[in-house]
């Protein structure tokens, strides 16, 4: 076996090197924009280990990123920045594991609903904890500075990528892809399925709660109603479908797709912004059902096959 | 005449632009509001304020910077849309790639205070206008100010005091889950607690409700003698429809804010009529600078300016102006300006203990024959209160 193959390493290479190039550029602004690539790429790559791998659709993964948000700013001055952040994830990742096992008994349509209710739900519980406190939204001034916060969010993304790649590898893998193509025949033949969707569930949220954590410690603000917006859900579900979803390519091409977009569009044209990620998802739906990766692949082909065949 | 003007302004601009190789580059002005969304409806107001404000400061030669120069002023807008994330995005990329000079505030609440720490993280001043916040206050930001005189715990003192003189004995208190109206609530609860009057209902509701008349028939069924609805400019259209519709009959009604705002009155007309809300001026005073902000907005947009918005925005640009011209536009200079200095508005003087408006007592507004006056504090009142009799 190869050390790394081409679509293992275009991936990897390619986060490393715009890690690399980004702070050369000299600009707050790009570095900002990188931090907010990285973020997508690590909440892309970890919700391809559920949805893409085991081809259980999640329209709830803002939730993990919520509660990472949320533990760091109940730690926060408590313990070290770090520490909140890595509360967070574990916080994150735990709830997976509680939740997960109801969650996952369903399938298809009702799993993607009960994925978007749980984050729903899990937003108005924290609305109402905060009311309750008398808190209002919360603020962190003094977090740790950008430079500290893109490398951070550049190891989550390159984490993020590898462990798609590595979990591609491993008989979790490959019992998570049985899964998808058929549940019931995986079980058949002895492939744990209780426990490995379980497992890729609670690992599909430790980012994500990383994730989560470093966007607070950026816009230095919390706020329920904006930490669990729904909108990071079905971005991260734009940005698969977009980028092509079933290896660690398809949220690198994604992300990088749909940010450069944003950056274009969304300051100056929000609306219009919106319209064209609405044509664009429906676009790759209907021509492009393997996303940016599958072009590539197509095109690939084509060169590869044989005049006239 | 008309082609006379017409000529006139084209040549001025010809003029303009022979000189500006010359004249120095605009000062960039950079600011983002909800101009689609949940707080749409209450944009405009602010956003004609600044406007004007540009226009004037750029008839009078441009903005005087430190007493060397003037130069023209160029606003930069973002549309937010009413979402307090997309404004941290938005004061960043002003500040960091855009580059501008100076930044006037966004639109309410939610939105100050979530940009607050990107105005700490790269110590760039700015005064806050249509907003206010104890927690802010207490964290003790160095970066943002508030102009308003309506901070959440004072208002609870005042808002005391206005009842008890209308004696109202019995209250409702309708409260949206944004932080403004919570943390009102958060002050105003012990405060009518220690006064003795009766809260009978205690309803909150999420910001986005679209319909109120649950709420309201309860509020009918224990027929408080003051209605306090703690809401924003959506809510209040709201409020004003379904109170009509279920014949809410209290003597004391009060919104937090929307009646302030020009559309208010002329939509609802008579019915609006002794509706109480927040606010602390009134061009009826005798403040010159407050008259010749309340001509010009009116000639300029063919209607009132919102005595509570357009107020608060335009303070803001007055502080920012008076300190630029005492402080230039070093970051430092000008922050320690605005914090020190006393500056004239059109509330009168103005100046900053911590965040807050030191000065400007805390006041309300009522709604009389069409028509907003000053009713709290009695010494600055342009009417005194009147009770609210039906819905005409």
């Amino acid at each position: 076996m190869r050390l790394l193959t081409t679509r293992e390493a275009v991936p990897l290479l390619l986060v490393a090197a715009i890690a690399a190039v980004l702070p050369l550029l000299g600009s707050d602004y790009y570095l900002g924009v990188g931090f907010i690539l990285f973020g997508w790429i690590a909440l892309a790559q970890s919700w391809t280990v559920v949805s893409g791998l085991a081809g259980y659709i999640s329209l709830g993964h803002v939730v993990f990123a919520g509660i990472g948000g949320y533990v760091l700013v109940l730690t926060w001055g408590a313990v070290p920045v770090w520490a909140g952040a890595l509360l967070g994830a574990l916080a994150a990742g735990l709830f997976a594991l509680l939740v997960g096992l109801p969650v996952l008994r369903v399938r298809g349509p009702y799993f993607v609903i009960l994925t978007f209710g749980l984050a729903e739900f899990a937003k108005y519980v924290v609305i109402n904890i905060e009311n309750a406190l008398g808190r209002f939204g919360r603020l962190i001034l003094g977090g740790p500075p950008l430079e500290t916060l893109y490398w951070a969010m550049a190891a989550l993304a390159l984490a993020g990528t590898l462990a798609v790649v590595a979990i591609r590898r491993l008989r979790l893998g490959a019992g998570l892809v049985a899964i998808r193509e058929d549940e019931l025949a995986a079980d058949t033949i002895g492939v744990p399925t209780v426990r490995f969707k379980l497992f890729a569930f609670a690992l599909s949220a430790l980012l994500p709660g990383f994730v989560g954590a470093l966007f607070v410690l950026r816009t230095g603000y919390f706020e329920p109603a904006q930490a669990f917006d729904p909108v990071i859900s079905f971005t991260i579900v734009t940005m698969a479908i977009v980028g092509g979803s079933a290896d660690a390519r398809g949220p690198v091409f994604g992300a990088l797709f749909l940010v450069a977009l944003s950056e274009l569009l969304w300051s100056n044209f929000p609306q219009v912004y919106m319209i064209v990620l609405g044509a664009l998802l429906v676009g790759f739906v209907l021509f492009a059902p393997n996303g940016v990766a599958g072009l590539f692949e197509r095109r690939r082909a084509a060169a590869a096959a044989p005049a006239g065949g | 005449m008309r082609k006379f003007v017409g000529a006139l302004a084209i040549s001025a601009l010809a003029a303009a632009a022979w000189a500006s190789p010359a004249a120095a580059a605009e000062v960039k002005i950079g600011y983002s509001i909800a101009k689609t969304g949940l707080f749409a409806p209450a944009a405009p107001s602010q956003i004609n304020a600044y406007n004007l404000w540009a226009e004037q400061v750029n008839a009078r030669g441009g903005l005087d910077i430190g007493g060397k120069e003037r130069r023209k002023v160029t606003l930069i807008q973002y549309d937010d849309q009413s979402n307090p994330g997309n404004a941290v995005k938005i004061y960043e990329k002003l500040i960091t790639q855009d580059k501008v000079d100076l930044l006037l505030s966004p639109w309410g609440t939610p939105h100050h205070f979530a940009i607050a720490s990107v105005l700490e993280r790269h110590k760039f001043p700015m005064i806050g206008s249509t907003a206010s916040s104890v927690q802010l206050r207490n964290m003790k930001p160095g970066n943002i100010w508030f102009t308003t005189a309506a901070v959440a715990d004072k208002l609870a003192t005042a808002m005391v005091g206005l009842l008890q003189s209308a004696g109202v004995k019995s209250v409702a208190v309708l409260t949206n889950q944004l932080p403004f109206g919570q943390e009102n609530k958060k002050f105003l609860m012990p405060a009518l607690k220690a006064a003795g009057i009766k809260v009978l209902v205690d309803a909150d509701y999420p910001p986005n409700i679209k319909d109120m008349t649950a709420i309201l028939v309860k509020v009918k069924a224990a027929n408080p003698d003051g209605v306090i609805g703690l809401a924003y400019p959506g809510d209040s259209i709201l409020y004003i429809n379904k109170a009509r519709e279920v014949g809410i009959a209290a003597k004391f009604q009060y919104l937090l804010v929307g009646p302030a705002i020009g559309f208010f009155r002329g939509m609802f007309k008579g019915a609006a009529d002794g509706i109480v809300t927040l606010g602390h001026w009134s061009p009826h005073g005798d403040n010159a600078r407050s008259k010749a902000f309340y001509a010009a907005y009116k000639k300029k947009f063919k209607q009132e300016p919102d005595y509570l918005d357009s107020v608060e925005a335009w303070v803001s640009v007055e502080i920012l102006e008076q300190a630029v011209a005492k402080a230039g536009l070093d970051k430092d200079k000008l922050r320690q300006a605005i914090s020190t200095g006393t500056f004239d508005t059109i509330i009168g003087k103005v100046r900053f203990d911590g965040v807050q408006n030191a000065v400007t007592p805390t006041g309300f507004l009522q709604i009389q024959k069409g028509e907003l006056h000053v009713v709290w504090p009695k010494d600055r009142q342009t009417a005194p209160l009147a009770p609210k009799t039906g819905w005409k």
